[in-house]
């Protein structure tokens, strides 16, 4: 990729901590997952075990209380995010030539949209605020952002399901080398929500057990999680006129479909996957040898973890492996987001954050468990979503 | 990067006044209301009790019982528009590259039905258990463009983008892009909603429903219409078409998206990012504004949105704002959300090929506000080069896109 594009500021919301420093300590230290009975206005019938933004995230403390009291956990969790460490980015342009928003979720505010739903039922249709109403699109949190900073040049949501933030930062990166505009902020965002948490446990994906084990030979289900990471995608000259350096470079990334997965689960040949990383390596110019670990999306659904394994250990054979669901938990389409997050805090500490715990590995693959020294120079983030997307991107690390 | 060409071979349209091209277009040429009583949901506790739906579409017709009941509507419309277009396209099983063919998708509701359906059912009696076990798998918007890709057997990106009713030309301009980029050959890029109660409801409580029928640009407008539908187009380079042979049935110039980071709800009176969005897709798409020989309207029939518009339309256009033809197809649709602009951007191909732009209807009443040539009422013979097609949306979304008769290579 001739043209390769800069990551010159983050952030990020996580189950390990809000902010970036927080999260960083917070891998190290191994995040688990709370349980969680009543929840913004519902209650489970039991127990339900959930990776949440830890209860020191207050949204009225990051972001002041006036105009929050109609916003919905999604758009106070981006507002969120972009406040503790990324406002910087937007204060030296004219609105129209600001960093551009492109954001992905899998569902926006499912929470929102079902609430406003259940009150029209509950109330009747005469009597649900109308403000609210505009929570229900699934591209508010973005719209609310691109008001509270002024940015009219794009306003982009994504909704690829679970590789939505992917979807973002491919975009952007697109929308870039396309020539419509020099920066973007792009990532993912999803809220842990009542109606999707039920959805996944009606529908047997989420762990018994009540834990998250990528690969594990054993894994029986997911623990829903939710975040926000964001990064400031932008072109050499955009970065050198700000007066910012690159954390990272987006050297390659590619898209594929396997239209034989979907309704019933993943197809084992994994070939779309396969393709995409295959594609992903070929747009940056390298080998499998020259990646330094993969960032997977290995949840601890063992039949979308196997189409990873399949993958990794046909292209890479004993690359290490990182598993960051282990703590963050499945987060939909802010995942493949918290995923980079995580590989760039890694690759700069210079070690790969373990599970954090010991079990047997199903698939031929190099789970790391334990934290594990690394000289990361480039990294891949793989996605592949059980309606059969598959995406994959490289990031190069600065030197 | 190269600048292709980048041309139109196919069409698909699912709408209230015509499921398919050639029923669209009679329709839309005789000035046919297709905003009438709705049928699908119970409307005696609301406001207004008019809408845009589709009454012709039969699940049937094109999905077995096991493929119906594995997507929501929104699904089945994206798909059955998607088979019309690649029919019109001349595109068959094999005849392309599958690695090479990407869908890009909008849409402001994705699938509400299946939340819709499940949330009634819980809060009527019922409990945890009304939560449906495919809500996962079936709800997330991005099953529109995975079921296209799916049923229709395509490998290459799947994406869909949100920007609620302006997610069409959102859709459209991203598959310009990825051609451009050499990430695709061929595009099935459009929109799909399905009538939704959410949606009902949340304009009738914004008071931003007409009581009747949708008249944009009237002076006595009093809202938009809640509707659904579906458009698709084949979007592929020029070289792509050429080498297979295709009937190539418009150019896509190019897009411009941006916002007016202004209000949620309501449009920036002073039309910024419209014109914003506007003057990129001038820019883009190499042309002057004097070379625009009409402008397909975002058009919603709302008081704010109409006359945001006219001021956009002459902040673009200079003197030619007031003259330029600048119609409503949504006086006939009524809002068909994201599909809107998708069906507006088939809708412009087919005026550009017949010479003829489609009407404003329900128009009586002049508004100084809205003091542009709206086409009123009847279908205008004249002579189309070029052409834009707006969509703005809730939380700002501005866009932009334009289109052009082909002229050869």
């Amino acid at each position: 990729m001739s043209d390769r594009l800069l990551l010159t500021a983050m952030s990020c919301a996580t189950p390990a901590g809000f902010g970036l420093e927080a999260t960083t300590a917070g891998l190290a230290a191994k995040t688990k997952p709370c349980s969680i009975k009543n929840y913004e206005f519902h209650s489970f019938d039991e127990e339900v075990p959930a990776y949440l933004i830890p209860q020191s995230w207050d949204a009225a403390t990051v972001l002041g209380k006036s105009g929050l009291r109609t916003k919905d956990r999604s758009t106070k969790l981006l507002l969120s995010t972009i406040e503790t460490g990324l406002k910087g980015i937007f204060s030296d342009r004219a609105p129209e030539k600001k960093p551009g928003l492109s954001i992905g979720t899998a569902f926006g505010s499912v929470q929102s949209i079902g609430d406003f739903l259940s009150d029209s039922i509950v109330s009747g249709v005469n009597a649900v605020n109308p403000v609210l109403f505009a929570n229900t699109v699934i591209n508010s949190p973005v719209g609310n952002a691109n008001i509270r900073y002024e940015i009219k040049s794009l306003s982009a949501t994504s909704s690829g399901t679970f590789n939505a933030g992917l979807d973002a930062m491919i975009y952007a990166a697109d929308h870039i080398r396309s020539g419509h505009h020099d920066a973007i902020l792009a990532g993912g965002l999803e809220e842990v929500s009542y109606y999707t948490t039920l959805g996944f446990k009606r529908s047997g994906l989420l762990s018994k057990a009540a834990s998250s084990r990528p690969f594990a030979s054993d894994a029986d289900g997911v623990i829903c999680g939710e975040g926000c990471a964001l990064f400031l995608i932008e072109t050499a000259k955009s970065a050198a006129d700000a007066g910012r350096s690159a954390i990272a470079y987006i050297s390659g990334y590619a898209q594929t479909f396997d239209p034989n997965s979907g309704v019933r689960g993943f197809n084992p040949d994994a070939e779309a996957a396969t393709v995409a990383v295959n594609q992903a390596l070929a747009m940056a110019g390298l080998t499998a040898s020259d990646i330094s670990f993969v960032a997977s999306g290995a949840s601890g659904n063992p039949a979308s973890d196997a189409i990873e394994a399949t993958v990794i250990s046909s292209i890479f054979g004993n690359v290490p492996v990182a598993a960051y669901k282990a703590q963050f938990g499945e987060s939909y389409g802010a995942a493949p987001a918290l995923a980079v997050a995580a590989a760039i805090i890694d690759a700069k500490r210079g070690f790969i954050t373990g599970t954090g715990s010991d079990y047997k590995v199903s698939g031929n693959v190099n789970l790391v468990k334990a934290d594990t020294a690394v000289n990361a120079k480039h990294v891949l983030v793989t996605s592949f979503s059980c309606d059969g997307n598959c995406a994959a991107l490289i990031l190069s690390m600065a030197d | 990067m190269e600048k292709k060409r980048i041309v139109v071979t196919g069409i698909g349209l699912i709408t209230p006044i015509g499921t398919g091209e050639k029923a669209f277009w009679a329709a839309a040429i005789a000035s046919e209301n297709g905003v009438r009583p709705i049928q699908s949901i119970d409307v005696s506790d609301y406001k207004t009790k008019t809408g845009g739906e589709v009454l012709d579409f039969n699940s049937s017709d094109w999905f077995t019982a096991e493929e119906s009941s594995s997507m929501g509507r929104s699904s089945q419309f994206a798909v059955a528009a998607t088979r019309m277009a690649l029919a019109d396209a001349g595109i068959s099983d094999g005849t392309i590259d599958p690695w090479r063919v990407a869908v890009s998708m909008g849409t402001t509701m994705g699938e509400p039905q299946i939340l819709d359906e499940s949330v009634r059912k819980k809060y009527t009696g019922g409990s945890e258990e009304s939560i449906p076990a495919d809500l996962p798998r079936q709800y997330p918007c991005g099953v529109i463009p995975a079921n296209i890709s799916r049923m229709l057997g395509f490998k290459g990106p799947s994406v869909i983008l949100p920007a609620a009713c302006a997610a069409g030309n959102y859709a459209i301009g991203y598959a310009m892009d990825l051609i451009r980029l050499g990430r695709a050959d061929v595009v099935i890029a459009g929109g799909s909603d399905p009538f939704s109660s959410i949606a009902f409801t949340g304009f009738n409580r914004l008071l931003a429903t007409t009581k009747d029928v949708c008249r944009p640009f009237d002076k006595e407008r009093n809202g938009m219409a809640v509707s659904e539908g579906a458009g698709i187009l084949i979007i592929e380079s020029l070289e792509h078409a050429l080498a297979r042979k295709a009937r190539i049935r418009a150019e896509l110039l190019g897009y411009g998206i941006a916002c007016d980071a202004f209000h949620m709800t309501t449009p920036a009176e002073d039309g910024c990012g419209g014109i914003l969005a506007s003057r990129k897709a001038l820019d883009h798409a190499g042309v002057s504004p004097d070379s625009i020989d009409y402008v397909c309207a975002h058009g919603t029939g709302t008081p704010a949105n109409d006359k945001s518009e006219a001021v956009i339309a002459k902040t673009v256009f200079g003197d030619r704002g007031t003259k330029i033809p600048m119609s409503s197809i949504k006086s006939m649709l009524g809002h068909t959300m994201g599909a809107a602009s998708a069906i507006e951007a088939a809708a412009c191909i087919l005026m550009l090929e017949n010479d003829t732009v489609l009407p404003t209807i329900n128009y009586e009443n002049p508004d100084p506000l809205c003091d542009i040539d709206c086409v009123p009422n009847k279908a205008r013979s004249m002579k189309l080069q070029t052409v834009m097609s707006n969509a703005y949306a809730f939380a700002g979304n501005t866009s932009a896109i334009i289109l052009s008769k082909f002229k050869g290579e």
